[in-house]
């Protein structure tokens, strides 16, 4: 409008303007009213009428202030935009909003969300249709609906972690472009391809022709990781980028299991390059608590690659053919060999003596095998073996002093029948050392380390393809380590045996190194679920892993989705939206599925040819609330003019208010100071909520300052009353007669009130109300576990015929108990401290005098509590059950006559109640303390000595 | 800001609204009653009968025979005694009437925010105190034009209920002249220009009634606390009056206001009456005691002495 970047939501409303002309007439034709009085003595000054006249007319200014305010709302009310959004201004028809909402969309999400919510909100406001489509929608048919509905379903949009073919929706919008024939599309994208979808807007295109508009940033700057490796020196990962140019170089970050950060890595793309590998070197023991690697400046799933058993240590089983009575244990070759694994392996050694060690071992999921002492393998343990073999296995087998050379078909090369002897009594040479490392072999680069010597070794036949598998020869060219290939897996020999009886090499650093080495082939071999046989790979593959951790679009951790679903364990596609990337699995043994597969690549969408806008847009400013407020203080500026005007103003000056005036002032100012930012904090998302100390209650703190005994309101209002009356009959008790003056008794609503500041709780059980809800009872349960004191009142001792038979209220307190962690209960033994805490008792009466009382049971030492009269526990017991309905039998009226007669009705059975009120009360504030102070004569006695 | 009682008063002139006016009344007057007994009370526990001589049964006073009184008046017991001649006075004790006039004109029905009660109001709990107190002064008190002159111990009843069943009653002011020897009560605001007053007044006065005039005002007649644009209305015929700045026409119009009051006292003066001031703000028995030493001296000093 007029250059200006402002646009009216209901323009309509603008013809209202041409009314003020009306207005300014009206306005000027009615002056402020005067005030009225009613003066009855008039008369005395009834001639100097018309001596001063009133202004007939409102005063110009007042005028004009007014013709504003009213301009203003007229303004305010046809909803103006400022910076409206222009491309939702094109066409007229119904609009669709198709938003990518994968991955590749996270990292500047929320600014895609801020200009599709302006695009609606704009063609909401020029009254056309909005459909709102989302990627990761199922392409159904689009329906345009209201810019309400459309804002809604913008509002629980959020990107989903794994790709999505934009091709999917290609039928549906072109459906859509059939039926609407004047609608027009806004397409929000990241430019990002990962599945074959590079041309998916082309056919939509053709369509739509001008009117499809893509948004789009001017580059995408998304980066993404791939094909997480634990090659032996370091742990690589791809990190893929979709447009040459953008991003040039950055950090990785690779963190552990429980997200603590292990190493970092850094990448530099070359120019034009759309991949590099970036590598974490890490010693191996690290790498292998690798769980989680991501990049700091990529907030988005694609971004983060999650690591699982597959990309960790290798385990190792260690087989020997000794004895399973070892002398020397630390001479033994297996020992060599699991001290120089074990620093990067996780090594197990097969039981000696076990049946099938191999079999155990496959399992057990070793993907290298380490024969030291075997002879000759024969039968079902050969063919195991190459089958392992065939799959990927590493077999390293060790000279064998007992049976020299080994003939069967798992030998990378034919050996002679005898072993050489260097530098012996009966020899002529001296030990051999270490010469060369085959080069191309897996020991190329190796340091040749001096102090390898050789005496004794086994020999190959001469064979023409010798040399090739030697991948470690000495100073005559002998091999020390030969090696081969076999289907997946390799298969080495170490011509020396694995103890330091014929070479120097298992007390060398090459010998950690070449063994290294060797199990690190397995890494490119396969992984630890390809090893094994078929049978046995195909029962683990079936098996299904429930979702453990789940990552959303942003690459953050949260808990699996209901919709989630298990994975098998061979798992090894991309995420998809049943299978979003996360863990899955058990915690111990996860398997982890990622984003991108190990091979993925990411292109850059195809956009040539189409009406490319930039995704940025300045943000729209709905001027509505500032003007309403501006008015609204132009309002209050005129109703201080009319005061000043009608003389009311000058009035409160003489009266001495001008105070108030000023105060008037004050708050219109203060007003004006507030109501911008209120507005505009309106629009965006709620204000972080602040982390306020918790209020207390008055009656909290008055409740924790007095120490009170305390009923459970059971909402049956006659028991509640007998509680009440029964305790203050208590409460007076314990004031005549012991040291503790309690507070009123008061009654607590056990799924409201605090209970943490009462000791004692009395709760009558009445049969006929509802059970308490679960939060109640957990609520009850932590007052219990924190050391507060219940008496649990089934009030049945009469009614209770004993024996099989239980009364309703026995029934519903063990429905309560049920879910409460109750300790073991006895009857109240006769020497337990509870008896003795204040008076001395026999039992706990109450209105009957039948019932027993529960409480839990001590924990005794036999022997010395012989002697002792009373017995007492570290804590105080949470939990007394009686039946005998005490509170009854304390209760009293206002004078303090008791309420209810007592059955049998003995004399003393009141008293007696009472007092067994004054021992619990006592047990429960005092505990153990009486059991304690029985031992004081005694200590008296000894000081005494 | 303050707030006056009487608004819209085109519609409450004429007789409904008198109607109206006299209900609003005699709700009140059990209320009005119980203010007026009080007011008395406070009052006649200082002032007693009226102490001079005239016809009664109680002796006054010895007084020596002057020449040309009939002999019979001679108390020959006492001139006995001494040579010379008395004659025996007794007090005056005749029962003298009273007329009291209430006015309850469309004026009167006012009460501003700085006053407690309404000026027609205060006008009924005087009248009906002053009347009770004179009854137990020994004199009959009648309102004129709604009941004759009675003493009665509960004389505020009656006279109340003689207030409520005569509808017209205060409305209109009295016209025909008292008997002689009467005395009139007329309380009101006399605000009607003087020239008018003066003439009613002397033709109340025609035949040699005694009489006593007790002005009520309302705190905000005396004072004038307006200011700013203000519209004033009359409430007797409805009269507006249009101010533009109302704090300028405060000081003429408390000037005018005294000279309408002197005015009155000088008409007063010359009928021998009393004028006594009351403003409403003030308490009943304060006025009503004024009117008491006003009654005793005008009685003593004033022409129609009883005689």
């Amino acid at each position: 409008m007029l250059g200006l970047p402002l646009a009216f939501t209901i323009p309509a409303v603008l013809t209202a303007l041409a009314a003020l002309p009306v207005l300014y007439w009206l306005l000027r034709l009615t002056p402020p009213p005067p005030d009225r009085a009613v003066l009855p003595t008039l008369a005395i000054v009834r001639d100097m009428e018309r001596k001063e006249e009133t202004p007939a007319h409102t005063p110009w200014w007042l005028l004009l202030l007014r013709l504003l305010i009213a301009g203003l709302i007229i303004l305010a009310m046809a909803g103006p935009l400022w910076n409206p959004d222009v491309d939702a201004r094109n066409g007229r028809g119904p609009m669709l909003v198709v938003m990518d909402n994968s991955w590749s969309s996270a990292p500047d999400w929320q600014q895609r969300v801020t200009r599709a919510q302006a695009l609606i909100e704009t063609a909401g406001g020029a009254g056309r249709p909005v459909a709102l489509r989302a990627t990761s929608d199922e392409p159904v048919d689009i329906v345009p609906g209201t810019s309400t509905r459309a804002l809604d379903q913008l509002r629980s949009l959020a990107p989903v972690a794994h790709s999505i073919d934009r091709k999917r929706h290609e039928a549906s919008l072109l459906a859509f472009l059939d039926r609407q024939a004047d609608a027009t599309i806004l397409w929000l994208t990241d430019r990002v391809s990962v599945a074959p979808d590079r041309d998916a807007l082309k056919a939509v295109a053709a369509k739509a022709g001008d009117r499809l508009t893509v948004l789009a940033p001017d580059e995408s700057a998304v980066q993404a990781l791939a094909g997480p490796s634990n090659t032996p020196e370091a742990m690589t990962v791809r990190v893929l980028r979709a447009d040459g140019t953008a991003g040039a170089a950055g950090a990785l970050r690779a963190t552990d299991w429980r997200g603590r950060p292990v190493a970092e890595a850094r990448f530099l793309f070359p120019a034009g390059a759309r991949e590099v590998t970036a590598r974490f070197e890490a010693p191996l023991e690290l790498r292998n608590d690798i769980a989680r690697i991501d990049m700091p400046g990529q907030i988005s799933a694609g971004a983060v690659q999650l690591l699982d058993g597959r990309n960790k240590r290798r385990r190792v089983g260690v087989v020997s053919g000794e004895s399973t009575d070892t002398a020397q244990p630390l001479l033994s070759p297996s020992y060599f060999v699991m001290r120089a694994l074990g620093p990067f392996a996780d090594v197990r050694e097969a039981p000696r003596g076990a049946p099938d060690p191999y079999s155990r071992l496959i399992e057990d999921g070793a993907t290298v095998l380490v024969l030291t002492d075997v002879g000759t393998l024969s039968g079902p343990a050969l063919a195991r073996l190459t089958a392992f073999v065939e799959n990927g296995g590493v077999l390293i087998r060790f000279a064998s002093r007992r049976v020299a050379a080994p003939a069967d078909a798992l030998m990378p090369v034919r050996l002679r029948r005898n072993e050489r002897v260097m530098g012996g009594a009966l020899s002529w040479d001296t030990p051999k050392k270490l010469a060369t490392f085959l080069a191309g072999g897996p020991f190329d680069g190796m340091r040749i380390s001096d102090d390898v010597t050789v005496t004794q070794q086994i020999l190959a036949e001469p064979d023409a393809a010798l040399s090739d598998k030697t991948w470690a020869a000495l100073e005559d060219g002998t091999p020390l380590i030969t090696g081969e290939k076999r289907g997946k897996g390799v298969v080495a020999l170490f011509h020396v045996t694995a103890d330091s009886g014929w070479s120097t090499l298992p007390l060398s650093l090459a010998f950690v190194e070449t063994l290294r080495r060797l199990t690190g082939l397995s890494a490119i071999s396969g992984d630890v679920q390809e090893v094994g046989t078929a049978a046995d790979a195909s029962r683990r593959d079936d098996a299904l892993l429930a979702p453990l951790r789940n990552l959303d679009g942003f690459g953050a951790f949260h808990p699996p989705s209901a919709t989630t679903e298990p994975v098998r364990r061979n798992f090894q596609d991309a995420a998809s939206a049943k299978h979003p990337p996360g863990f899955y699995g058990t915690q111990e043994s996860p398997l982890a599925v990622n984003t991108l597969t190990a091979n993925a690549e990411l292109h850059p969408l195809d956009l040539s040819g189409l009406t490319v806008r930039p995704l940025a847009a300045r943000q729209a400013l709905d001027l509505r609330p500032h003007l309403i407020t501006l008015a609204l203080l132009l309002f209050l500026v005129d109703a201080v003019a009319a005061l000043w005007l009608s003389g009311a103003l000058a009035r409160l000056r003489t009266r001495g208010a001008a105070a108030a005036a000023m105060v008037l002032l004050g708050f219109a100012l203060a007003f004006s100071a507030n109501a911008p930012q209120a507005v505009a904090q309106q629009p965006a998302s709620p204000a972080p909520r602040q982390d306020r100390m918790p209020s207390f209650r008055a009656d909290d703190i008055e409740a924790a300052l007095t120490t009170r005994l305390a009923y459970v309101i059971t909402g049956d209002r006659e028991i509640d009353e007998i509680s009440r009356q029964g305790l203050q009959g208590l409460t007076r008790a314990l004031a005549t007669r012991t040291a503790l003056d309690p507070g009123e008794p008061i009654g607590l609503d056990i799924s409201r009130d605090e209970l943490v500041f009462y000791p004692l709780l009395y709760w009558p059980m009445v049969a006929t109300r509802p059970a308490p809800t679960e939060a109640a009872i957990r609520r009850i349960d932590a007052f219990m576990k924190g050391g507060g004191t219940i008496i649990f009142d089934t009030r049945d001792a009469l009614n209770n015929r004993g024996g099989t038979s239980v009364t309703p209220e026995t029934q519903y307190m063990r429905r309560i108990l049920s879910s409460i962690d109750v300790p073991d209960l006895e009857p109240v033994p006769k020497d337990h401290v509870i008896t003795k805490t204040f008076y001395i008792l026999d039992g706990f009466l109450g209105r009957y005098a039948t019932g027993r009382t529960w409480i839990e049971v001590l924990q005794r030492n036999q022997e010395q509590d012989r002697t002792r009269p009373a017995q007492a526990g570290d804590r105080v017991s949470p939990i007394i059950i009686t039946g005998n309905d005490l509170a009854a039998a304390w209760a009293v009226d206002r004078l303090g006559q008791p309420r209810f007669p007592l059955v049998p009705g003995d004399a003393r059975q009141r008293e007696f109640a009472i007092r067994g009120g004054v021992n619990i009360v006592m047990y429960a504030l005092t505990g153990n303390y009486k059991a304690d102070q029985v031992h004081v004569p005694a200590l008296l006695e000894r000081l005494g000595q | 800001m303050f707030a006056s009682r009487t608004t819209e008063l085109p519609q409450r002139l004429g007789s409904q609204a008198a109607h109206r006016m006299a209900e609003g009344l005699a709700a009140a007057l059990p209320r009005l009653s119980a203010d007026a007994r009080r007011a008395s009370a406070s009052v006649a526990a200082g002032v007693h009968g009226r102490r001079r001589a005239g016809q009664g049964e109680t002796f006054w006073q010895f007084r020596p025979f002057m020449s040309g009184e009939p002999a019979a008046k001679v108390d020959w017991r006492r001139s006995a005694r001494d040579g010379k001649l008395y004659v025996r006075e007794r007090e005056w004790e005749a029962a003298q009437s009273v007329w009291v006039h209430i006015d309850q004109s469309p004026s009167m029905d006012y009460r501003s925010s700085f006053s407690p009660i309404a000026k027609n109001e205060r006008a009924v709990v005087l009248g009906l105190a002053a009347a009770d107190m004179l009854v137990r002064g020994g004199e009959r008190v009648g309102l004129i034009g709604a009941s004759p002159a009675i003493a009665s111990r509960r004389i505020i009843e009656r006279l109340g209920e003689a207030m409520m069943a005569s509808p017209g009653f205060g409305q209109v002011f009295p016209e025909a002249p008292l008997a002689p020897r009467s005395e009139a009560l007329i309380i009101g605001d006399f605000i009607a220009p003087l020239p008018e007053l003066d003439a009613k007044l002397k033709a109340l006065a025609a035949r040699g009634a005694r009489g006593h005039l007790l002005l009520v005002s309302d705190p905000a007649e005396e004072t004038f606390p307006y200011s700013g644009q203000t519209e004033f209305i009359d409430p007797e015929d409805g009269f507006r009056l249009r101010v533009g700045q109302a704090g300028e026409l405060a000081a003429t119009y408390r000037q005018r206001l005294a000279a309408h009051r002197h005015g009155l006292r000088q008409i007063a003066g010359r009928l021998g009456w009393s004028v006594t001031a009351h403003v409403t703000d003030k308490p009943a028995s304060e006025t009503l005691l004024r009117f008491a030493m006003a009654l005793a001296q005008g009685s003593a000093a004033g022409p129609a002495g009883g005689r």
